[in-house]
């Protein structure tokens, strides 16, 4: 049985319809990249399976519990996080109380430990502990928000353009980070514009055009596909 | 290459700009504005200080705007905290102000007249009335959300749509308490005075008075400790910070949302009680109130706590000083300026973030 498994799922905004029979699924211990043009409905996705949208079709099922109609903060429980792209910190709260935060549902008595794994694991939040979240640069707020989403020692972890508007050199830590996350046993479902590079570190991938399923399989034969990489991976 | 040229582009462009550019950001600081609320102050001060006023009564004065401005902290930083939750401005709030004094002195009229305690004008069962006004205004406050705004809430409505909603219940709120005691003005105790007392430098003040600039800031501090050391309190910072990030980070807004009406209902309850104190109960006593509390939460950046206290506390001040030269019922009148001139300095409040 997948740890994640979204099936035939339709859903969108309003009445605009932005995902049409969707089907993916993720296994433990699992990083799946899921790649795509621009609009292709990739954030939507991670949007339905968080519970910030609700499938107007189709399931969503967690480690065999179905989270279709879950609130965002149900599914927390179900120790799966997620890293929006954007505004993903509390800028006007300080380093560790956006950790804090982040282990709402655990006991005090935890926090101690999550605070610890997550500083070690991200030593330069440690330093910055007192600093107020929206006056760090945008790497460091993205390792803010990634350690904030694995305070809960989460089974799965959605990713939502982990490497959005950061410089190349950026980018290599926190793609390594993901790698070093996902040793831990932590299964990643992440959502990248920055398909190869993506594509390199995940086990699977699967690749989304208008909304709907178009090729998935193992990460290394999409990276070897003549068609997927002239039309997605822009080469 | 192009880079380069589009950023040489940028740099004359910034030279050509010159002193207006780099003048422009100086004057809408936070510093400018708190500079010119110390220089108003100062002046007001100046012309207050005409031979006729005395600088004892200034003083006086003074500790009546401390006061003032404690009961309108505890409004504006109600008001503030369901802005940054559930952001809208709150017009009922000086409805759910008036509730709280009407309540307080219901309960009083219903339990046996007591002795006054010490040097105050009241019993111990004006405590309890304090007590019993709190929690259940609160849960007006909290039931008003779940009938009304939680609907709204739930259909996604705009902005307009909320204000305009709680502009509806402020009037309606009024009505009831015109409904059930009637238009007259009403005191907890019917003729009990509570004479001045002399305090040094010659500062005149009644006992009652001191209770409600001590009880005011007890009850700021316990809001400041509550949003800064709980989960509860920072859930709700959380929440008013970015509420899709907070339900995200598994926290049930619904029950931020709860927490904050009471909490928001319970301080606007012991706003009105204590103003019912210094003053006579009206109807209307809440919604006169409204201006101040609106401009002092402005003034301190809307959304923000610690903002609305500063701000409050101006307001406060400035209104009744500026009572020494000119007549007091321009007091809403003075909050209004301040206002609109925070509004035109920085729109963000001396305590916002950079807009």
């Amino acid at each position: 049985m997948a740890l994640l498994e979204v099936d035939g799922v339709t859903s969108g905004y309003g009445d605009m319809e932005v995902l049409r029979n969707v089907s993916i699924t993720v296994d433990d211990g699992e990083i799946v990249s899921i790649i795509g043009p621009n609009g292709a409905g990739k954030s939507t996705l991670m949007k339905a399976v968080f519970g910030l949208l609700h499938p107007w079709q189709g399931t969503i099922t967690l480690a065999g519990t179905d989270i279709s109609q879950y609130s965002p903060f149900q599914i927390v429980r179900e120790r799966t996080c997620y890293v929006p792209q954007v505004s993903n910190v509390f800028t006007s709260m300080s380093v560790e109380d956006n950790l804090e935060i982040g282990a709402y549902t655990l006991e005090k008595s935890a926090i101690g430990d999550a605070l610890e794994r997550v500083y070690a694991l991200f030593p330069v939040l440690k330093e910055r502990r007192r600093q107020k979240a929206g006056t760090m640069s945008g790497g460091q707020r993205q390792m803010v928000a990634m350690g904030s989403a694995l305070m809960l020692n989460p089974v799965l972890i959605l990713l939502d353009e982990p490497s959005a508007g950061l410089s190349p050199k950026l980018v290599d830590t926190i793609f390594e980070r993901i790698v070093t996350i996902n040793e831990t046993g932590v299964a990643v479902l992440m959502v990248e514009q920055n398909a190869q590079a993506s594509l390199r570190m995940a086990h699977r991938g699967y690749v989304l055009a208008s909304g709907e399923n178009r090729v998935d399989g193992p990460a290394q034969s999409l990276l070897d596909d003549p068609e997927v990489g002239r039309l997605y991976l822009g080469g | 290459m192009k880079n380069t040229e589009v950023a040489d582009d940028d740099d004359v462009t910034d030279d050509r700009a010159g002193a207006g550019s780099r003048i422009g950001p100086i004057l809408r600081s936070r510093t400018a504005l708190a500079v010119l609320f110390i220089a108003l102050g100062f002046g007001l001060w100046l012309l207050a200080g005409a031979p006729e006023v005395p600088a004892k009564q200034l003083l006086s004065l003074t500790v009546w705007g401390v006061m003032l401005g404690g009961v309108l902290a505890l409004g504006s930083i109600g008001l503030t905290l369901v802005y940054g939750v559930l952001q809208f401005p709150n017009f009922s709030h000086g409805a759910l102000i008036t509730l709280g004094a009407y309540i307080a002195y219901a309960v009083i009229g219903l339990l046996p007249p007591g002795s006054e305690l010490g040097p105050f004008s009241f019993g111990w069962e004006f405590l309890l009335a304090l007590f019993i006004a709190m929690p259940l205004v609160g849960v007006v406050a909290l039931a008003v959300d779940r009938l009304i705004y939680r609907r709204l809430r739930n259909q996604r409505a705009g902005l307009v749509l909320f204000a305009m909603a709680s502009l509806g219940m402020a009037f309606f709120l009024r009505s009831c308490v015109y409904m059930i005691w009637g238009p007259d003005f009403h005191f907890y105790y019917q003729g009990r005075s509570n004479p001045a007392m002399e305090l040094p430098l010659g500062v005149r003040v009644q006992a009652d008075q001191l209770f409600i600039v001590a009880l005011a800031m007890a009850l700021v501090v316990a809001v400041y400790l509550l949003l800064t050391k709980t989960r509860m309190g920072k859930a709700m910072r959380a929440t008013a910070d970015n509420p899709e990030l907070a339900q995200v980070r598994g926290i049930n807004t619904e029950h931020v949302i709860a927490l904050t009406w009471i909490l928001s209902g319970a301080l606007a309850a012991a706003a009105g009680v204590m103003y019912g104190l210094t003053s006579q109960l009206r109807p209307e006593m809440g919604f006169w109130l409204l201006l101040p509390i609106f401009a002092g939460t402005i003034m301190g950046g809307i959304g923000n706590p610690f903002g609305a206290l500063v701000g409050a506390m101006i307001i406060g001040i400035v209104t009744q000083v500026t009572a020494a030269f000119i007549s007091p019922a321009y007091g809403p009148a003075v909050a209004f300026i301040l206002m609109v001139v925070t509004l035109v300095i920085r729109p963000q409040g001396l305590f916002g973030g950079s807009a």
